[in-house]
């Protein structure tokens, strides 16, 4: 084994080596900002995950729906109870698990196909990348509720996992415009030129070469990716044409009560101020991502 | 200039017929067919279900339904309504003049409080203004449309009474008003709608406008005023602003779609008769045809509006105007 030549241990010594992901994360965590987005992100996700636990009630049952139902925020419900006598608090709890779940679910699914499209297009241009883009260029001017509500609407009762797959499939397209952007912008790029020479296959070089340059664009899109999902998805369910009864989703517990939402504004005030929290931390996280990315490049 | 015009056009086209193709691939891809509801009735009999088949031509092959999709579409026949009894063109085109205003005045209104907003921010930067500023555009900018209204409705028309409930007029008064009486309830109906939908458009044009303008300050032609002895303010509204504006062509462009989603939301809160109204009631309904022509029109107006944002740029931007 050849041993490394005097001038690549220059350049090593001259610039020591920390991945990618390292950087970011120190960059990140240098700002007050982000840091608070990311321990106060961290307390929603374990109230999410911990939600069998510390619910004081179960979230679907209806103990009294004569007696219970309509309360106002008092100790025992401290976020009230709805029309059917459900404590709104364990919703709003079990609601999070379910919004967060669907976001980040939804979000691998946008990632997957966006990122596959979008390095397609770049890596193959031509008349193929032209198609692609005429294609996409469709898709991004049907607003993406609009399309959603085509999809709900033809198919009325769909189960959660089609719903995280809709959300997925509806979300790429921003992102795949970046990821082709990028590599088309390196498909000329020494290292990939020295790939070719060496005889390394298309997907070899998509794969080992193009992609790993793509991580900080595909990591904002992911951030701001799964708080748009958390926000459509509460529409959707707001409309009720998301979350099926009786999950609880934070977008379906305000729908439970949109019928009087002057008498019952607990249901509509505190599923929001949850979602509000947890979609402004998350775009916190992803404009600071950004910002990393963008003063390195 | 007129090459260039052609071409977008042309492209406006080709993204319309894209759209026309995935509304249809959508429609065929749906188990059952659009009126699988009124066919599901027992008391329709079979031939009488042929019949609606055959009149709709969904007896015929797929690629000749689709050109015939597409016909219908470019003579602007979108089906007929179920829950309305009417041609889908003529509930959309009823509803659309409400849409566009609202959506004319939330454009208008929030690009003008957005950019208000960055130069107030750019013009102290740094400071606790700009700080809690950026925080209250960050607030709006992560709210969803339907909770914002929720919370408007909530505190403006039942806790403060300020604003009527809901609709485009006085349901009772308004034919018994003035000329006068009647532009003023239109305006007081007007108002809470089109405040919710500008506070969250001008979120984003407010944080979009700030960076651009903070992008702009470097620059050796600002270096240059200040050192001509030009006020900080008059840099700002004279040299810097001029030349973040540009960027704001493009921003109304890609702002349709937004304006639209808040819109769909805004009227279904507010009971404003306008399209997103009848859509989401059509969902209620399942008034399938009435939601996909929504769907259409909707793409439709949000390609026009980019393509009008990429003219008026080219327009506007003296590097372009010349080719």
């Amino acid at each position: 084994m050849p041993g490394p030549t005097p001038d690549s241990a220059v350049i090593s010594a001259a610039r020591p080596r920390e991945s990618p992901l390292g950087l970011t994360v120190r960059t990140l965590l240098r700002r007050r900002s982000s840091r608070i987005a990311l321990v106060l992100l961290g307390v929603i996700v374990l109230v999410g995950a911990l939600a069998p636990f510390i619910a004081p009630y179960d979230p679907a049952a209806q103990p009294d729906i004569v007696a219970l139902k309509d309360l106002p925020p008092s100790l025992a419900h401290p976020f009230g109870t709805d029309p059917y006598s459900r404590d709104v608090l364990s919703r709003v709890l079990y609601g999070a698990r379910l919004s967060l779940m669907i976001g980040i679910l939804a979000t691998i699914v946008s990632l997957t196909v966006g990122v596959a499209y979008g390095a397609i297009a770049g890596y193959m241009g031509g008349t193929l990348d032209a198609l692609m883009m005429r294609v996409l260029d469709a898709f991004l001017s049907i607003p993406r509720l609009l399309l959603m509500l085509g999809v709900l609407v033809a198919w009325p009762h769909l189960s959660i996992g089609a719903l995280v797959l809709f959300l997925g499939l509806t979300g790429w397209f921003g992102l795949s415009r970046i990821v082709r952007g990028q590599v088309l912008a390196l498909k000329h790029a020494e290292f990939v030129t020295a790939a070719q020479a060496l005889g390394a296959s298309r997907r070899r070089i998509l794969a080992r070469h193009l992609l790993p340059n793509l991580v900080s664009p595909i990591a904002v899109a992911a951030t701001l990716g799964v708080a748009h999902v958390i926000v459509l998805e509460a529409g959707l369910s707001y409309l009720g044409i998301g979350v099926p009864q009786p999950l609880a989703s934070w977008g379906n517990i305000i729908q439970d009560g949109a019928d009087q939402v002057a008498r019952l504004w607990w249901m509509s005030l505190f599923p929001g101020l949850f979602m509000v929290l947890t979609v402004m931390m998350l775009n916190i996280l992803g404009e600071a991502l950004r910002d990393v990315y963008e003063r390195r490049v | 200039m007129i090459r260039y015009i052609a071409r977008r056009l042309g492209q406006a086209v080709v993204i319309v017929a894209i759209v026309a193709a995935i509304t249809f691939a959508l429609i065929h891809l749906a188990p059952g067919d659009p009126f699988s509801a009124v066919l599901d009735n027992p008391n329709v009999s079979e031939t009488v279900r042929e019949t609606l088949r055959a009149q709709y031509g969904l007896d015929r092959p797929l690629p000749e339904q689709f050109v015939r999709y597409v016909g219908a579409l470019a003579r602007g026949e979108m089906g007929w309504s179920f829950s309305h009894d009417r041609p889908v063109r003529e509930v959309l085109a009823s509803a659309l003049p409400n849409t566009v205003l609202l959506m004319g005045v939330a454009l208008v209104a929030s690009f003008a409080l957005g950019i208000l907003v960055a130069l107030l921010q750019v013009a102290r930067r740094g400071s606790l203004i700009d700080h809690s500023l950026s925080g209250i555009t960050l607030l709006f900018f992560s709210m969803p449309d339907f909770w914002l209204a929720i919370l408007s409705l909530l505190a403006l028309t039942y806790w403060l009474p300020i604003f009527p409930v809901g609709g485009a007029v006085d349901p009772v008064m308004h034919e018994y008003l003035s000329l006068g009486g009647r532009i003023v309830d239109r305006l007081k109906h007007l108002a809470l709608p089109a405040l919710t939908l500008t506070l969250l458009a001008s979120a984003s044009v407010a944080r979009y406008q700030r960076a651009a303008l903070l992008d702009v300050l470097p620059a050796d032609y600002i270096r240059t005023a200040r050192l001509k002895g030009l006020t900080e303010k008059e840099i700002l509204r004279r040299h810097a602003l001029r030349n973040a504006l540009l960027p704001i062509i493009t921003l109304i462009g890609l702002s349709f779609p937004a304006l639209l989603t808040g819109a769909f939301f805004i009227e279904r809160i507010f009971a404003w008769p306008g399209m997103g109204y009848a859509v989401v009631n059509a969902i209620g309904t399942r008034d399938y045809p009435l939601v996909v022509g929504g769907v259409i029109i909707g793409s439709i107006m949000v390609t026009l509006g980019s393509l009008l944002a990429d003219l008026l740029y080219a327009w506007a931007d003296p590097r372009l105007r010349g080719h």
